[in-house]
């Protein structure tokens, strides 16, 4: 009993200590060979100090989860912390995901541009899919979900076939296949739109009147069959075993909530679950890294955080201001701060640095003193003598660095950020907020600066980046700017992969120079298992190493990375 | 009369906590919709396309119009759709309350019971070691954060020893009724009943010593003792019956704010409570989810408050008198 309270007060000395910051990444780790434009930034592999080999099947897998995903349905799952529950269940066309500049045949067998102008594509339908109901998946399965999408109640997905590209028409040209056509190009339809928007079951969706109250297990064709759960509690997901793709390495998976930080990873470190989905604390990857029953990954998921300005404050609608300040900027100070040298610096800006889609070797330079001479050209001087600079007519300001208050990293990352903006005589404060207000803020604009996650829809993805001119905020840009309405339209009229991917790289340029928002970092993705319950894992960009992939027979995984430890073996 | 009255200031209560039930959520910042569809989707939208969802959520209505069917949906036991889960509200509510009430139940018990001993036992043994020790102790313990408590709960009992759960409130798998469900509700119980426990018994304890102690500085204590009566009497007839008012107050109080759960508690041991449902309707700014959970909560305080005020004449013959 003695020795057993001793232990447990070296837990309790062990939790309250903070970790020493890590050094760069482990020596061990190799390049992820999925990472389209061949950048080494983000690796895949494990950091704990032995690479331990688990089981590669198991009958049952506890994992804890963070955030509900509700009814597991498109209409009640609205961010990208959970999608890949909604995936285990549901397919798509083309898969894995929009961030890899390559989709596999999944749903379809094959997906192809007809027109020449990249409006009409065709897809041809797989045959023999089985829904979790034993019914067979079909073409007018296909054509149901994307009208759906088009003319049904907004959700996270829609805007894929409703904006960014439109779809006009989505018809059957025979019993197995589709053709969907387009007012303008989508050259991208089968990077982007196929491997992105999950197929529902006509037969299940089609009565229901208001799908966000859909509360019957969702029918899927996926590999796993959701055969009990309560939201806000857990999933229970059976193998579908007649999953076209071939029977999953794990029976039987359960998703079990737990929302509170800590809890989650001690109920890893106690053995009541056998993985954590939810992003290890960088200063955690030192404490676990002996622990014999667990190990710790890395994989890319294509987060970011990025600080946003309120562009419809006048202020901001000035681009050599915007300029100027991401000279002040220093996110290498950030990485090594605040996150302890696990995550990338966001220098190289928006998109992610390692997305398929963004254009290699760009860098914000970081020089304070070409800010502050920018700031004097744009006449933010000193007016009043109190040590910080004032608006060109005078007026003092003291702008605010909004964040939540459940991201205590980003709060950190507010007050490096106002000594930053401090060290070029910029006036700057923290307003930490509770989530909802902080989501209110931003929407509704009422701010100067908010620091915020961002997933790989919007990080990762290149026509939801497209996408985000729609939005009030940067459609002032457009207004205001023409280079960059030239630079948008012509990525609109682009009707080849190339062109529109020079376009975008063209848009990215200008981006860099005149941003619309900052980017400070992109974590590393780490994530920790019990890897004697499980040991499979697989590395995909976008999702880490908790996805559906990771519980597929190998020929399943194809697309994503090849598992964790045949990296290292490599 | 004083029924009446009483009955009368409860019913005008109950309908000013319906309305800031009503209005208060809504006057906070931030909106559902955000919170259904994410900010960065919810940035992308058309105004068109955020109206279309707002009128399918029931939130584009005039505020008087939502207003009515919040009101017509109570007496009609229609509390709407949750919008995060999705579900009707009264089944989320339904799934939840006992888990609440298992867990505030037990940890009510255990507070009353172990706040009344200790207090009571303080305030007979003032100024010796005794008192002392047990006042400084719980004062201590008290004043710990109750998140704090519990993360030092889960690391000793789960993650060092590996006795009990972690999270939850029964073990996902195991079917209700059989013996493994109720172990692993048991369980599952004890940390969070635990934590809850120890925060509340401060309170318990300090009202007890010192309506104790009020009581034994009573003359008819002094009286009682000239008369030579034992101090076993004085103990429980004289001093103990007068200072049980307090306590039943706060008890009574206690049981009508056990329908509110524990916020932090059930968050930190992912219990499935009402609590719990408390943070993600205001995360959420799940409307209609909040108004369902702020009404059971304020009824069942106010029929608390209620009852107590009613029972009082029944303990206390001297608040009957001064009605």
């Amino acid at each position: 009993m003695r020795r057993s309270l001793l232990r447990g007060a070296s837990a309790v000395a062990l939790a309250l200590c903070l970790a020493a910051p890590s050094s760069a990444h482990d020596a061990r780790l190799h390049a992820n060979p999925e990472a389209g434009n061949g950048s080494p930034h983000t690796a895949a592999g494990i950091l704990s100090t032995v690479n331990n080999q688990g089981p590669k099947t198991a009958d049952s897998l506890t994992i804890g989860i963070w955030n509900t995903a509700a009814n597991i349905t498109t209409y009640t799952i609205g961010n990208s912390w959970n999608d890949w529950v909604l995936y285990l269940a549901l397919d798509k066309l083309l898969e894995p995901s929009p961030y890899m500049s390559k989709g596999r045949s999944w749903l379809a067998t094959e997906v192809v541009q007809v027109s020449e102008d990249a409006r009409i594509w065709e897809a041809e339908i797989r045959q023999g899919v089985k829904w979790h109901d034993g019914t067979d998946m079909t073409a007018e399965d296909v054509v149901f979900t994307y009208n759906l999408y088009l003319n049904g109640p907004a959700n996270r997905w829609t805007h894929h076939v409703s904006d960014v590209p439109r779809i006009e028409t989505i018809e059957l040209v025979s019993p197995t296949r589709v053709r969907f056509t387009a007012p303008r190009p989508m050259p991208n339809f089968d990077l982007v739109t196929a491997p992105e928007l999950p197929i529902m079951q006509k037969k299940q969706w089609e009565g229901i009147e208001d799908p966000r109250t859909m509360t019957d297990p969702v029918i899927g064709t996926g590999p796993y069959k959701l055969v009990e759960y309560k939201a806000d509690e857990f999933y229970r997901f059976e193998a579908h075993e007649e999953f076209w793709g071939g029977a999953p390495t794990v029976k039987e998976l359960t998703l079990v909530m737990i929302k509170d930080p800590q809890t989650i990873f001690a109920a890893l470190k106690s053995g009541e679950i056998d993985g954590a989905a939810r992003a290890l604390p960088p200063e955690m990857v030192a404490q676990w890294k002996d622990d014999p029953n667990i190990e710790i990954a890395q994989a890319p998921t294509l987060w970011g955080t990025w600080m946003q300005m309120n562009l419809n404050d006048p202020v901001f609608n000035n681009r050599d201001l915007r300029n100027t300040l991401s000279l002040a900027i220093n996110p290498e100070e950030m990485v090594e701060r605040v996150m302890l040298g696990r995550a990338q610096s966001g220098k190289h800006g928006w998109p992610h640095l390692d997305s398929t889609w963004t254009k290699p070797g760009l860098e914000v330079p970081f020089d304070a003193e070409a800010a502050k001479a920018g700031f004097e050209t744009l006449g933010f001087v000193d007016a009043n003598g109190d040590g910080y600079r004032d608006l060109p007519d005078g007026t003092p300001f003291d702008w605010r660095i909004v964040v939540s208050t459940n991201q205590p990293l980003y709060v950190r990352a507010a007050e490096v950020m106002v000594e930053q903006f401090d060290a070029v005589g910029i006036k700057t404060h923290v307003e930490a907020v509770d989530a909802a207000t902080f989501n209110s803020l931003t929407t509704d604009g009422n701010y100067e600066f908010s620091i915020s996650e961002i997933t790989p829809h919007g990080l990762a993805d290149q026509d939801q980046y497209m996408q985000f001119y729609s939005s009030p905020q940067m459609k002032t840009l457009l207004d205001s700017e023409p280079e960059r309405l030239a630079l948008y339209n012509e990525w609109w009229e682009a009707d080849s992969r190339e062109t529109r991917q020079d376009a975008h790289f063209k848009l990215q340029e200008y981006e860099l120079k005149y941003p619309s928002r900052f980017m400070l970092w992109y974590p590393d993705g780490l994530f920790a298992y019990n890897w004697k319950a499980y040991d499979n894992y697989a590395s995909s960009f976008g999702y880490g190493i908790f996805h559906k992939y990771s519980f597929l027979p190998e020929a399943g995984r194809i697309g994503t990375s090849d598992s964790i430890d045949q990296l290292i073996a490599e | 009369m004083y029924y009446l009255r009483t009955t009368l200031q409860y019913l005008l209560t109950l309908l000013a906590a319906l309305a800031a039930n009503f209005f208060l959520p809504r006057l906070a910042p931030g909106d559902p919709i955000n919170a259904l569809l994410g900010a960065d989707v919810v940035e992308t939208m058309t105004e068109e396309q955020v109206a279309q969802v707002a009128r399918e959520l029931g939130i584009h209505d005039a505020l008087h119009v939502q207003f009515w069917n919040y009101l017509t949906g109570i007496f009609t036991g229609d509390f709407g759709m949750s919008i995060k889960l999705g579900m009707p509200v009264w089944d989320a509510l339904i799934q939840k309350l006992p888990w609440t009430l298992l867990l505030m139940g037990f940890a009510l018990v255990i507070s009353t019971v172990l706040g009344t001993v200790l207090g009571v036992m303080s305030a007979w043994k003032r100024g010796e070691i005794a008192d002392i020790a047990t006042m400084g102790g719980v004062l201590f313990v008290g004043s710990l954060p109750p998140f704090w408590l519990a993360m030092m709960l889960i690391i000793l009992f789960s993650t060092t020893l590996g006795w009990l759960p972690s999270y939850g409130a029964y073990k996902v798998g195991t079917s209700f009724p059989s013996l493994n469900w109720f172990q692993g509700v048991g369980l599952r119980l004890i940390m969070p009943v635990l934590a809850l426990a120890i925060v509340q018994t401060t309170s318990v304890l300090l009202i007890a010593r010192s309506s104790m102690q009020m009581a034994l500085d009573q003359d008819y204590i002094m009286f009682a003792r000239a008369k030579g009566v034992s101090e076993g009497k004085i103990f429980f007839k004289h001093a103990f019956r007068n200072a049980l008012l307090p306590l039943y107050t706060h008890t009574m109080m206690g049981l009508g704010a056990l329908i509110g759960g524990s916020l932090i508690i059930e968050t930190v041991f992912s219990y499935p409570g009402l609590g719990g449902l408390i943070v993600q309707g205001v995360n959420s700014r799940d409307y209609p989810l909040l108004q369902g959970l702020f009404v059971i909560t304020t009824i069942s305080i106010i029929a608390a408050n209620f009852v107590t005020d009613l029972l009082y004449p029944l303990i206390d013959p001297r608040t009957r008198r001064a009605g």
